[in-house]
């Protein structure tokens, strides 16, 4: 079975032959082609080669679409990003620095025009053609609410959304939201398989659920009604969303929750209630400190937790550079071990 | 009187409603409360009454946190002049982003939650350097030097929290100088403060207020 089928099935509501594991690896794609990250990510062709390479060496169910997170703010007009060597690349200069260039902030007709998606889709070009079909190309977008921190800081963003003034608050998300919407059909059109919908500002770790309710939730709406569900998966970003799953699923529909590795799963999965899938995520920043058995039993807890009954995936969130090679090798056997379905083990109908 | 002021002004900031909070403190004022009183009976006890409740696992979010500094820091700035005689203050604190992370909300919470509790805090900014955090915390007399760091690389990395250590012994100012860490790494491994020297970490910028209170009592005396 290969992992389009693996996931297939689990999208039809049946059990595959073991839980699908998705694995973050990007920035450890330029170590894979002994290269700088600059370099690296200068290149669709790299990051495409790199993440066909490591894929077949880990034996995970994802390709990335997918080069980090800063590249919404490039394709929004940031024209400094600054590249670590160790960690991932961030936005050097902020696109917004005073009420006058929200006025002036032009988002792109069609995104998949603008330069820096063109490398993007150089890469989600090579991953369908070498693995097409067989293995999910991911893309990633994040949402309206969570892009504004990129273009302007994030103290800067809280300050206006929650002093306001409001009209200005609602001018920068139309325009974000109009970024997010035709950045996701960009990226349908180039070819990826899923997408994940990024939205950390808007989690539970830093609205309270009235807030989130008034203030993020409307946009969350309006970008899933202009672009459908089909393939989006809501993605925590780096904030709990347990709380927040019933109230998205009710008001968006979308199919699958990817969680932070501080939700509980089996509250998200009883949430659900087998109508959205759920990825449960480790806590991928203790592999640079767990020993071998402490990951072992990790990802046992995990499976325990989201693997009964079906409609679950195994997931990392950042996945830091400083993890050594062989703990990700432990961590992945021990999810495709835990994560196995008896032969011919089905589902009760619902 | 105080009580009720006390108990709206913390509903406004649990509202995140900035407005309110102010205008509470400027009807105090103008009611008749010294500032002396507003500071110490309403401004810092709220502080103190979120890290309370934090420890009492009454969840609250980072947005009631950054409302509640950034309040705290406009009332202090606004009423500390206004004080008949200075208040005493309680320790200085450097505070800054690790070399080369460029997140500064989380040290902006300490701040202004900081100024509330009577701290002298100087804000060194984003990308901070390890041997600007020393200088500066040689300079000004301060015993907490206080390092956010928003990415596992910026937190683990040799030119952050390491370096100041490493700085600190060679200038045999560990006695007299603490080192703070906090952000996102710290608190999805609340080990992690060990592997890059420090001597305590904070979940978040309440949280820092008391963890400093704390760390300032082992400083040696200047």
């Amino acid at each position: 079975m290969n992992s389009m089928e693996r996931i297939g099935l689990l999208m039809e509501g049946k059990l595959p032959d073991r839980v699908p594991v998705i694995c973050n690896l990007l920035e450890q794609g330029a170590a894979e082609l002994g290269m700088s990250l600059e370099e690296y990510y200068s290149r669709g062709e790299h990051v495409a080669e790199a993440q066909l390479r490591m894929q077949r060496k880990y034996g995970y169910d994802n390709l990335w679409g997918f080069f980090y997170v800063a590249r919404d703010a490039e394709m929004l007009g940031c024209r400094k990003i600054i590249f670590a060597k160790d960690g991932p690349p961030n936005v050097g200069a902020m696109t917004i620095r005073s009420p006058a260039d929200i006025e002036a902030l032009t988002v792109p007709e069609d995104v998949g025009a603008t330069e820096p998606f063109q490398e993007l889709r150089n890469c989600i070009r090579i991953l369908k053609a070498e693995q097409g079909g067989r293995c999910p190309v991911l893309g990633s977008v994040v949402a309206s609410f969570s892009l504004p921190p990129m273009l302007m800081g994030m103290d800067k963003w809280l300050q206006l959304l929650l002093t306001g003034p409001r009209s200005l608050c609602r001018e920068l998300l139309e325009k974000c939201s109009d970024f997010c919407i035709r950045h996701i059909r960009a990226l349908r059109q180039a070819g990826v398989d899923m997408i994940a919908y990024s939205n950390p500002v808007a989690s539970a770790t830093f609205l309270t659920l009235p807030q989130f309710r008034e203030l993020a939730l409307p946009w969350i709406r309006r970008e899933f009604e202009a672009v459908g569900t089909e393939g989006m998966v809501y993605f925590n970003g780096g904030g709990v969303i347990t709380s927040q799953i019933g109230l998205i699923r009710e008001q968006t529909g979308v199919g699958a929750f990817y969680l932070n590795p501080l939700d509980d799963i089996v509250e998200a999965k009883r949430i659900v209630d087998g109508k959205a899938l759920v990825a449960g995520v480790i806590n991928d920043i203790k592999l640079i400190s767990w020993d071998n058995a402490a990951i072992e039993k990790d990802v046992a807890r995990i499976m325990a937790a989201g693997a009964p009954g079906g409609g679950f995936l195994f997931g990392t969130l950042v996945m830091p550079l400083q993890i050594p090679e062989e703990k990700i090798k432990v961590m992945l056997e021990a999810a495709f071990r835990h994560g196995r379905y008896p032969n011919n083990a089905t589902l009760p109908a619902r | 009187m105080k009580q009720s002021i006390f108990n709206r002004y913390y509903e406004a900031l649990l509202d995140t409603d900035r407005d309110q909070a102010i205008a509470l403190l400027s009807g105090a004022l103008d009611n008749g409360a010294t500032p002396e009183e507003i500071v110490f009976e309403v401004v810092t006890p709220a502080i103190e009454r979120m890290s309370r409740d934090l420890t009492k696992d009454l969840a609250t979010t980072l947005s009631q946190h950054f409302i509640a500094a950034q309040i705290s820091e406009e009332a202090i700035e606004m009423l500390l002049p206004l004080f008949s005689v200075a208040p005493e203050i309680r320790g200085s604190v450097v505070i800054g982003t690790s070399a080369g992370d460029f997140h500064g909300l989380g040290k902006k919470i300490v701040r202004g939650c900081l100024r509330a509790k009577m701290f002298t805090v100087v804000d060194l900014g984003v990308n901070v350097p390890a041997e600007r955090f020393v200088d500066q915390a040689v300079t000004l007399g301060a015993s907490i030097i206080a390092i956010s760091a928003m990415m596992v690389h910026t937190a683990l990395g040799a030119d952050g929290a390491l370096k100041v250590r490493q700085l600190l012994q060679q200038r045999g100012l560990e006695s007299r100088i603490k080192i703070l860490v906090g952000g996102a790494p710290f608190r999805f491994d609340q080990n992690l403060y060990r592997s890059v020297a420090a001597d305590a970490w904070a979940e978040n910028g309440i949280e820092a207020t008391r963890v400093i209170t704390e760390l300032i009592k082992e400083v040696a005396p200047q």
